[in-house]
């Protein structure tokens, strides 16, 4: 049986709660920022999702533009954690906490 | 030239002077001397043209705008601004050929004749004025040119501390002055001399009498009155030329010209008070000129007793009797402030009257000018002071008979303390060095006494000076029938009285004969004088410096303190509270993004 529409944006608002969550919680940059991607990918699947329900093709587009832009975030962000690891010997965001007061 | 640009020129010729000697000439005090000698007989013939030539006009120019309200600069030359200046014009002359002689050896020359420019300046300014405001300006920068002259001497504590007081006692009437021209500009709509009218005199009950008594309150300290006459005694610290012009004849005879000026603005109620005034003034100044020493500071009190007079004779309603008085007193009253400029050269910068003596034969051309002055003011028949004192007590007898009497008293007491000046100083033997070789002090100096000498002499014939000076001499009260013989009695019996008793009572020892023969009078008469000044002490040391001290503390700990810091304390305790925010963790951070979104959301779906 094809899944609804609802169950669609469902799953999507489900990944990007737990991706977010991942955002708040998690203590590893590197985990952080999968949990990044896990948020992009949600909002990529509910835009495709509804493209599907409404018959078009706009927002089967959008996953070019997005992939396109997590790659490239990708490969910014990676190289500054990086060049942090270099510079700290750590990737645990509680202790890189040097702009505290 | 035209009048109008003549008295243009007359305005900023001394102006001009003051400031080349300023800017170029205090290197060269003789060319400086020479040019301030030059502007002053400029003003000096100038002014006498136009007084004497019949040129009367009131040009005015509007100087700033303050959207409806216009300052203007203009002059009013009337007979009162004529005779005004004519008086300035001649005694300011005499007084600058007589500081050439004078100041010959002065280290600081040149300034000091770049004060005298910038005061005839302010002097002209004052006489010329057309307007109230205008008035002011120059008034103040009259009590400025008295400030630097006065400090002449600048090495000189005392000097100093005489010219700060005359400055601030001048300024405490002259904030009177200044809040009675805001009254009748406020109350009538304008200051201008020649707009105010009888009619704003009696427009409203309170404001009418409260106008010409402020007003009054800038002569009581330019003229020295009662009770801001501390200035003038502690003012002889300058040089005696600037006595004589300034402290004698013109500057605080401004006071009076003020008066007759706004003569439309009196009351009777206001007038009452000013007669008393002057009448006490002059009681008063009388009776401290008795006990002193210093033969500058009897000619200073004898100056406040005279404008007292003055001050008397408008109140009781006659600016003719009143600018007569001033007239015949500025030319026998400088005559005899530079008679004893002579006089203290002569005996090596000595002032004690008690150390001089027997320059009648060592100083001939000296001692004749100072007698024909002390018999013009102790008011000899014929001389100028008989004919202008007479005229005030015609006026007091008709108007007033208490203020008659003091002034009466009063001349007896201005005829014993001249006469006991001039015996003191002229006659009997040389009780010291440098009255021992004492002699005349040049032509620069014996010329101004033989000229002023002469005009004291002549000066009180009114009905032979030129029309020009009409509208103020016609109204000099004359006298008929049996007031006018009980006054000429009265003022001979003065004379005699006054000057007999002082030639008898006087010895022409080494002291005061009142100090040795009766202590407690002079105890007396001592403790008076120096009773303004105690009460100025004591105001100033406890009253106003605990004032100042509670300000102070106000200042510091509240102002200061709870007010300015406490505000600071409240915004950075708020930074404080900002700072615990930034705990430089990712994850606060996330969270507070959270929230922010939390309330963008509620925001746009209505609920907030």
């Amino acid at each position: 049986m094809t899944p609804s529409l609802d169950a669609y944006v469902l799953l999507s608002a489900a990944l990007f709660a737990v991706g977010f969550l991942g955002v708040l919680v998690r203590r590893n940059t590197l985990v952080i920022y999968m949990c990044l991607e896990l948020m992009l990918v949600a909002a990529t699947l509910a835009l495709v999702a509804f493209s599907r329900f409404n018959a078009t093709e706009d927002g089967d587009v959008f996953v070019f533009f997005i992939l396109t832009v997590a790659a490239a975030e990708v490969a910014v962000g990676l190289a500054i954690i990086v060049a942090l690891f270099r510079a700290r010997q750590t990737v645990q965001v509680d202790r890189l906490d040097s702009l505290r007061h | 030239m035209t009048p109008v640009t003549t008295a243009v020129c007359v305005l900023l010729a001394p102006l001009a002077s003051a400031a080349l000697i300023t800017l170029f000439l205090c290197r060269r005090p003789a060319v400086a001397a020479a040019l301030s000698v030059a502007a002053a007989a400029f003003v000096a013939l100038a002014g006498l043209s136009l007084a004497l030539g019949g040129a009367r006009f009131n040009p005015a120019w509007e100087w700033l705008r303050f959207g409806s309200f216009a300052f203007m600069i203009g002059f009013k030359f009337d007979d009162l601004a004529a005779l005004m200046l004519s008086v300035v014009g001649v005694i300011g002359l005499c007084v600058h050929v007589y500081s050439l002689g004078y100041m010959r050896d002065d280290a600081a020359k040149a300034r000091y004749f770049g004060g005298l420019s910038v005061f005839m300046f302010s002097m002209v300014g004052i006489v010329l004025a057309d307007n109230l405001f205008m008035m002011f300006i120059f008034w103040e920068l009259v009590g400025f040119s008295s400030y630097f002259l006065i400090n002449h001497w600048r090495e000189r504590l005392s000097a100093s501390d005489a010219a700060k007081k005359a400055f601030i006692v001048n300024r405490v009437g002259d904030f009177g002055f200044l809040l009675g021209i805001i009254l009748c500009y406020w109350s009538n709509g304008t200051v201008s001399l020649s707009a105010l009218g009888p009619d704003h005199a009696g427009s409203h009950a309170v404001y009418s009498r409260l106008i010409p008594l402020l007003l009054f309150c800038g002569a009581v300290g330019k003229s020295a009155q009662l009770p801001l006459q501390v200035w003038l005694p502690d003012a002889m610290e300058g040089p005696t030329p600037v006595s004589a012009l300034i402290h004698a004849a013109t500057m605080v005879a401004a006071g009076i010209y003020m008066l007759c000026r706004i003569n439309v603005l009196m009351v009777p109620q206001a007038q009452v008070v000013i007669a008393w005034v002057g009448t006490l003034t002059a009681l008063y100044a009388a009776l401290c000129a008795i006990t002193q020493r210093d033969i500058k500071k009897v000619l200073a009190y004898s100056t406040v007793s005279q404008l007292g007079y003055m001050v008397a004779a408008f109140g009781l309603g006659s600016v003719g009797a009143a600018m007569f008085h001033l007239t015949t007193h500025a030319f026998f009253k400088a005559l005899l402030f530079l008679g004893a400029g002579s006089v203290i050269l002569g005996c090596h910068h000595e002032q004690d009257i008690f150390r001089m003596g027997g320059l009648r034969a060592r100083m001939p051309v000296t001692f004749w000018t100072f007698t024909v002055a002390v018999a013009a003011i102790a008011g000899l028949p014929g001389l100028a002071g008989f004919f202008s004192k007479d005229a005030i007590l015609v006026l007091a007898f008709g108007a007033n008979r208490a203020v008659f009497a003091v002034l009466a008293f009063t001349a007896i007491l201005t005829a014993f303390y001249m006469l006991r000046l001039w015996k003191i100083v002229f006659l009997g033997a040389p009780r010291g060095e440098p009255a021992g070789h004492a002699r005349e002090q040049g032509i620069a100096i014996t010329a101004p006494l033989v000229l002023l000498a002469a005009l004291s002499a002549v000066g009180g014939y009114w009905r032979a000076y030129p029309k020009a000076f009409e509208g103020v001499l016609s109204q000099i009260p004359e006298a008929h029938g049996p007031t006018h013989a009980i006054v000429l009695a009265a003022s001979i019996l003065v004379l005699v009285v006054g000057a007999g008793t002082a030639l008898a009572f006087y010895s022409t020892g080494g002291s005061d004969s009142l100090e040795t023969r009766s202590s407690a009078v002079f105890g007396f008469l001592a403790a008076l004088r120096s009773s303004f000044d105690r009460g100025y002490d004591y105001y100033v040391a406890k009253v106003q410096q605990r004032a100042a001290m509670i300000l102070s503390f106000i200042d510091v700990v509240g102002l200061a303190g709870v007010v300015v810091r406490g505000l600071a304390a409240a915004t950075e305790s708020v930074g404080f509270g900002f700072r615990r925010l930034h705990t430089g963790r990712l994850s606060n951070y996330v969270y507070w993004f959270l929230g922010g979104v939390v309330i963008l959301w509620a925001y746009a779906a209505g609920i907030l």
